[in-house]
């Protein structure tokens, strides 16, 4: 267990920029997850951690003592490999005993500590095992158990689901944090999946092009999204046009001012970001409640993919909006390019300047 | 921002090994054969003088003129026995399929020499087949000459072209084939508007190697030529007969044979580069079975193909085994040839064998140091150690010899010994076959493995040691074998540095042909055969891909 600080990491492949001034905090035993598309720098710092790339600047810090010094070998924090990197030539117990053995543990300790660890992973039955006679979960169980048995100071798991099919995921994932939790070791997970990152993380932390976007608890990194490109990456989203009227911001496609005030005094170019899940499609012409928006549109299509229905429409400035809403039998019925209105609450809405990564407007 | 204090890791010090033993034992040699080809003999001055004689006289110019006609010659039948047998075993049901494709890797790895010499005593002056028709009263052809040299050649180096092209027309999308069937092509067009540019990469790539061996080939033209002679010959010729002083004439005719190898393969390149051709194996190509007299003709001319030009080999077995009196054979089986064999030559057996283990032995371990350099570490270092180990495969073996010799007899490496020059130049002509072998094993080899060795407290040695050597052992051990096969059949280079305690069984051989000794030679061939037999047996047991892993 051990806190891990990163401070102005850089790393640069010739003249492209890989990291770009990492700066990152993480308390002992948290779960610390880097969320970004791929090639947004996510395994970068991740294996640079490890010592497997060296950074152009910036120190690494576990528990306040720099290891950049250290070769990878001297490192002492576990990863856990997207291919497992099971080493397919000894047994499973060989390979959860390989980093104690390369620690010189004692036999008795370190069988004992063998049998301890596979029984956490599930994997007791398996210790004499081949790798390939295990299926790729069982796989990764062994990775994680070799990984923690050494009891490292920091638990780094690179995109470790990413092989698995969906509902092994789910289940592994669960189990994954239940470890973590019970052993309390301080991980830095990386991942291109944001439903992965929200379920599993204390923090989450979401870059592109070697730029940390926001790092912030899952509820805050969906409800609060720190710039555009967070709050198009993690959750779907729409994006609306937004004019200026004096001291009114509208919506280009909707009567009515959308807000007031600082947002549309300062002048900055602004788009309006809406959830898809807070969009109510009704049939016909509606007028809006209070606090809310009517945007008149019409239907583009409708698929009915059971636990929700999923609405594309076009709005009169030509903008295709998306609603996910409960199934609505009146909505499926209609025919495209049928009149329909959307409904949404004033404060679901959220501004954004208007750029990639245009910061949050408030 | 570097960061100080860290010692230069493990295989920076490898890669800088490397490279190091390269430069001495590859480029100095060759480098040193160059520029001796500018020097004057006699004043030991600058000169263009050695160029222009091996390009004004007529000994030598008939000589490249011979080079190139019967290595062309050679290559073009190697292609036209090799394509139809590919294009047959990989397209149509053939009986004894494995049987075909094992005996023309025998004949691929066979001592290159036997098939010279075997061809002696089936038709030779004195050859059995000469003789029994000579009963009849009809003249058969000599096998001495130019003709005798390409029909070796096309024997001998077949395979190659054969083996390439089957595995290049096993992995074309019958798709494709499909498509142009479709389009309305006869089986005729599709197999030449299609199928043969498919795989004609694979083809080419065959076809320069048939090229660049016969270009380099000593043993054939020395036994075969009767005064027609090569580039090779005549180098071994004039450097033997340059001994004492500096063999200028040699070093220039072989830095010609040189350009010929890099001209051919540098042509090869060029029009490959424009030919990529990826391609999904999506649908797998189907085998047609074929009946009536095509079924007869394919299978006569696949089995008699790898028949003939398995004939040498057995011919000399079968000869070894004939009751001798000194050179005579006296009619009857008897085993007097082994007998002399180990009378007169046990130290040529000895010798033979401790040279090339202990060259495999350097090459074992050199090839999977390398091809970690290559595999792992894009560095231009490693980059460099990648072009290197195509370097051996161009210097014909009398070349390379002559650079080792010039080299190290003299200066600061003089006093090396003979076996110590033969074991490294069989090290370093060999090691390409261990490193290719090896990294093709390492390429499949994920780099997490090693990783998750590191990580979890492995020195990268030990990582290496632990991990990664287990993991290519299969690739390791047919690289080995490969080159232990290479090594203990080579010929060319040793008649250059051998001297009376440096006697192999190759050279044996070659000598006891030359007095015509034939009972001797073909006991000693017969043990050669039986350590290669062995040897591909063992390349089978271990390798993925048994016919891919000799090429």
């Amino acid at each position: 267990m051990a806190s891990v600080d990163i401070i102005g990491i850089r790393k640069l492949y010739g003249d492209v920029v890989a990291l770009s001034d990492i700066n990152i905090s993480i308390a002992s035993g948290a779960f610390y997850t880097l969320l970004g598309p791929s090639g947004c720098g996510k395994t970068t710092l991740l294996r640079t951690i490890a010592g497997f790339h060296e950074q152009n600047a910036g120190t690494i810090a576990v528990d306040g003592k720099a290891i950049e010094g250290l070769p990878a070998y001297r490192r002492d924090v576990g990863m856990v490999f997207q291919d497992y990197a099971i080493f397919p030539h000894i047994s499973v117990r060989d390979n959860v005993a390989f980093g104690l053995k390369q620690r010189k543990i004692p036999r008795a300790e370190m069988e004992q500590r063998v049998a301890e660890v596979l029984d956490v992973v599930q994997l007791g039955q398996f210790a004499d095992r081949m790798p390939h006679e295990l299926s790729g979960g069982q796989q990764q169980r062994v990775g994680l158990a070799r990984a923690i048995v050494i009891r490292p100071k920091v638990l780094l798991m690179d995109e470790p689901l990413s092989n698995l099919d969906a509902r092994l995921r789910v289940d592994l994932r669960a189990e994954l944090r239940r470890i973590q939790q019970e052993l309390g070791i301080t991980t830095i997970y990386v991942t291109h999946d944001q439903e992965e990152a929200l379920a599993m993380s204390d923090t989450v932390c979401v870059m592109h092009q070697g730029v940390i976007q926001q790092a912030a608890n899952p509820l805050d990194i969906y409800l609060h999204p720190a710039n555009r490109f967070v709050a198009t990456f993690v959750g779907a989203n729409n994006f609306l046009a937004v004019t200026r009227q004096g001291d009114g911001l509208y919506l280009a496609s909707a009567g009515g001012v959308v807000a007031n005030g600082g947002l549309a005094a300062d002048g900055r170019p602004l788009v309006c970001g809406v959830r898809p899940e807070v969009v109510r499609v009704v049939p016909g012409s509606v007028p809006p409640g209070d606090e809310e928006v009517a945007i008149p549109a019409s239907l583009a299509s409708v698929s009915f993919i059971g636990r929700e229905m999923e609405v594309l429409v076009r709005t009169e400035a030509d903008e295709v909006v998306k609603s996910f809403a409960r199934p609505d039998p009146a909505v499926i019925a209609l025919q495209p390019g049928s009149a329909v209105t959307l409904l949404v609450h004033r404060s679901d809405l959220a501004f954004f300047e208007d750029s990639e990564t245009g910061r949050r407007a408030t | 921002m570097r960061i100080a204090g860290r010692r230069p890791d493990f295989w920076t010090v490898v890669t800088g090994v490397v490279l190091l033993v390269l430069a001495i034992l590859l480029l100095i040699p060759i480098l040193r054969v160059m520029l001796l080809s500018f020097v004057d003999a006699d004043t030991g001055n600058w000169t263009l003088g050695n160029y222009v004689e091996v390009f004004t006289r007529n000994f030598y110019l008939r000589g490249l003129k011979n080079t190139l006609f019967v290595g062309v010659l050679g290559t073009i039948g190697a292609c036209l026995v090799g394509i139809p047998l590919a294009f047959f075993t990989a397209r149509f049901h053939l009986w004894g399929r494995v049987w075909i494709s094992t005996l023309a890797i025998l004949v691929l790895v066979a001592p290159p020499f036997i098939g010279a010499y075997a061809w002696i005593m089936m038709l030779g002056s004195n050859g059995f087949i000469t003789n029994f028709f000579e009963r009849f009263g009809i003249e058969t052809p000599t096998i001495y000459g130019a003709h005798g040299i390409i029909l070796v050649f096309t024997l001998k180096f077949f395979p190659f072209v054969f083996l390439m092209t089957q595995t290049a027309l096993m992995a074309v999308n019958k798709s494709f084939e499909d498509a142009a069937e479709n389009l309305g092509c006869t089986p005729w067009q599709r197999f030449t508007k299609i199928t043969l540019p498919l795989v004609f990469p694979a083809i080419s790539t065959g076809a320069i190697i048939c090229f660049v061996l016969s270009i380099a080939d000593f043993g054939t033209p020395a036994i075969l030529g009767r005064g027609f002679r090569t580039l090779s010959t005549i180098a071994f010729a004039a450097y033997r007969s340059e001994l004492g002083g500096l063999p200028t004439i040699a070093v220039t005719v072989s830095m010609i044979m040189i350009a010929i190898s890099m001209l051919a393969l540098v042509v090869q390149r060029r029009i490959l580069a424009r030919r990529r051709y990826a391609s999904s194996l999506t649908n797998l190509p189907v085998k047609k079975r074929l009946a009536g007299w095509k079924n007869v003709a394919v299978h006569v001319f696949c089995h008699g193909a790898v028949l003939i030009a398995m004939l040498p080999n057995l011919v000399v077995v079968y000869t070894s085994f004939l009751k001798t009196n000194g050179p005579v054979f006296v009619g009857g089986f008897g085993l007097e040839s082994y007998e002399r064999m180990w009378r007169q030559a046990p130290m040529a057996v000895g010798n033979s064998f401790l040279f090339a283990l202990s060259a495999v032995a350097l090459i074992t371990i050199f090839s999977a140091l390398i091809s970690y350099v290559i595999v792992r570490r894009e560095t231009k270092a490693s980059g460099s150690i990648d072009f290197l180990m195509m370097v051996p495969y161009l210097v014909p073996g009398v070349v390379m010899a002559i650079g080792f010799v010039t080299t190290f007899r003299t200066g600061v490496f003089g006093g090396i010994g003979a076996a110590w020059l033969l074991i490294l130049l069989y090290f370093i002509r060999r090691l390409p076959y261990g490193v290719r072998s090896t990294t093709s094993s390492l390429r499949q080899v994920k780099p997490s493995m090693e990783e998750a060795a590191i990580n979890l407290g492995a020195p990268p040695l030990s990582a290496f040691l632990k991990v990664t050597v287990p993991l290519i052992l299969p690739g390791l051990i047919v690289g080995s074998l490969m080159s232990f096969i290479t090594a203990i059949n080579e010929l060319s280079g040793t008649l250059i540095i051998y001297d009376s305690g440096t006697l192999t069984m190759p050279v044996s051989i070659y000598l006891a042909v030359l007095d015509g000794e034939f009972g001797l030679a073909a006991a000693l061939s017969t043990v050669l055969l039986l350590c290669t037999g062995v040897c591909v047996y063992a390349v089978f047991r271990f390798s993925e891909n048994r016919d891919s892993a000799f090429l």
